[in-house]
């Protein structure tokens, strides 16, 4: 098999099953962490992504056909396109990837990393990949992070037609946009997604009101 | 540039002196916190007692005297309020005595200048771990040089985390290194392990120990916590690698003296083929040299205020200090 890339937790290889081409998805093992824990996560990671791809999949979500899983690899359809973080990103596409993941949500499934890293772009259409930190879930914070994390990735203003495509079409605005402020007000997204401050200036001398390290 | 370095935010009173970025004296008091937390306006009570005697410790051992000083920085924050206060008057008394500019260093920045130093990398990508904070930052340039964090908790630090275990545990000092300790040959327990892309939270695995504590042995509970807290760190880091195709890798901060996470790390770095690098425990631990040495830096680029104008900054973030 020809590797075709290596991501942070899985490599993928380029194969040929019934005469067609496909990749393989394997999750390598992580020298660092204590067998027990990195077999589980392998383990529950590719079990946990083929069975969102079969769930999403049914929810009418554009996502790669799966052919087989095994105990740490999956066997899916090969995406042609690209990925949507090398290319050029269109405020069409990200009212597509808005709308994508509402409609993921609207089935109560959560991507975990749902970055332009993971969006595969043909044509005028995008796929997901990369379920591996997917869960189904009804969390408005699981939710709120999903959009979190798009939000750091692109610019200001394509967030905003992502944010507002998904809006319209999500089930639990109201609450996940709450929440989303409220993760924010947490402190600790504050200015990253506002982009940097200037040096110096701050919220300031906020009376902390627990007896913990901050430093 | 002769410059003392103040810090004061949690439980340790530093005071370090640097000298064209060599450490010459790196004095400190340590609060003991025993089984129990830490009371802010206690600890900034020992920390007022201390200061006098940990600053002429470090002007002793660095063979020096005040007038020979030509510079003062001290930790503006973030940290505990109380606390960071005794640093700041500190300073500020002392410059406005000696007629000396200050530098208002942020203690993370701090941290990471000192380990980047030490380890020769250029441009890492840095695990900053510690009490209130664990983040993963890399240097930016716009629209001026800072820190700009790419990863983070999304709830507690890790260091506070281990903290709670081990007063939870009743062990005794109730941080971190007795965690380490106490982890020594235990066997790996399954606890919630939470990574959101190059984001961790630390709550779930938290609680889920802390119910455990009852059933299972503290050697198997400290274990576990540990080795799922590390490889959370260790996954982020590793997406964190790829998606910024750097090749460095850099720990600092309390929970950086822990051999474990940093084993963990050589691994991570060797199967990336990124060269790995921290500083010696003595800085990753708090203390007054690492703002001497980027207070120097800051000082010989202008960035210096003048004593009535210093202030503190509880949640001042890494983000919005300038770096030179
Ligand atoms: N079905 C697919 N078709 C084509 N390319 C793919 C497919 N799945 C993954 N890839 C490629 O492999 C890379 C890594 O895959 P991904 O599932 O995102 O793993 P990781 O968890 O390591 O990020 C992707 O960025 C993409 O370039
Ligand atoms: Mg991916």
């Amino acid at each position: 098999m020809r590797k075709l890339s290596r991501g942070a937790e899985a490599t993928i290889y380029l194969t040929k099953i019934f005469g067609k081409e496909a990749v393989v998805k394997i999750r390598e093992s992580k020298g660092y962490r204590v067998r027990v824990l990195d077999e589980r996560i392998r383990y529950y990671r590719t079990r946990s992504e083929a069975r969102t791809i079969f769930r999403a999949m049914a929810a009418g979500v554009p996502v790669p056909t799966l052919f087989g899983v095994a105990r740490f690899s999956i066997c899916m359809e090969k995406l042609e396109g690209v990925l949507l973080k090398d290319s050029r990103i269109t405020p069409r596409q990200m009212r597509y990837a808005g709308a994508i993941l509402s409609l993921l949500h609207n089935s109560n499934i959560v991507h975990g990393d749902f970055t332009p890293a993971n969006l595969i772009a043909k044509g005028g259409k995008l796929h997901v990949i990369d379920f591996g930190l997917s869960e189904s879930s009804n969390s408005y914070e699981d939710k709120a992070v999903d959009l979190l994390l798009m939000k750091r990735a692109v610019s200001g203003p394509l967030y905003k037609h992502f944010s507002d495509s998904y809006f319209s079409s999500s089930r639990s605005s109201k609450a996940v946009l709450a929440r989303l402020s409220e993760i924010e007000l947490r402190g600790r997204y504050r200015l990253r997604t506002l982009g940097p401050a200037t040096p110096g200036k701050s919220s300031g001398n906020q009376r902390s009101q627990t007896p913990q390290r901050q430093g | 540039m002769l410059t003392l370095g103040l810090e004061s935010s949690a439980h340790t009173f530093g005071a370090g002196i640097v000298d064209d970025g060599k450490v010459l004296a790196n004095a400190k008091a340590m609060y003991d916190i025993g089984a129990g937390g830490m009371v802010p306006s206690k600890v900034a009570e020992f920390h007022a007692l201390n200061a006098a005697g940990v600053i002429r410790d470090a002007l002793d051992k660095a063979g020096i005297t005040l007038r020979d000083l030509e510079g003062i920085g001290y930790t503006r924050g973030p940290g505990l309020g109380p606390c960071l206060q005794v640093a700041q008057l500190s300073a500020r008394t002392l410059a406005h005595r000696l007629g000396l500019g200050v530098a208002m260093v942020n203690h993370c920045v701090a941290h990471i200048e000192i380990a980047k130093h030490a380890s020769g990398l250029k441009d890492p990508i840095v695990l900053y771990v510690s009490g209130g904070n664990s983040q993963i930052l890399k240097l930016a340039g716009k629209p001026f040089r800072h820190y700009r964090v790419i990863g983070e908790t999304l709830d507690i630090g890790i260091g506070n985390m281990l903290d709670s275990l081990a007063r939870k545990l009743c062990l005794n000092p109730a941080w971190g290194s007795t965690v380490a300790k106490t982890a020594e040959g235990g066997n790996y327990i399954e606890l919630p392990y939470t990574v959101k892309g190059m984001d961790f939270s630390f709550t779930g695995l938290l609680t889920r120990a802390e119910e455990l504590a009852a059933k299972m042995s503290p050697k198997d509970i400290c274990f576990s916590v540990q080795e799922t807290s590390f490889a959370m760190l260790c996954e982020a880091l590793e997406r964190a690698l790829l998606l910024t195709n750097s090749k460095e890798l850099c720990v600092c901060g309390g929970v950086a003296q822990s051999t474990r996470l940093r084993s963990m790390l050589t691994s991570l770095a060797r199967e990336n083929k990124a060269r790995f690098g921290y500083v010696e425990n003595e800085f990753n631990a708090d203390n007054g040299a690492m703002v001497a040495f980027t207070a120097e830096r800051m000082l010989l680029h202008g960035a210096s205020t003048s004593p009535e104008n210093c202030d503190i900054m509880q949640r001042y973030r890494a983000e919005e200090a300038a770096v030179f």
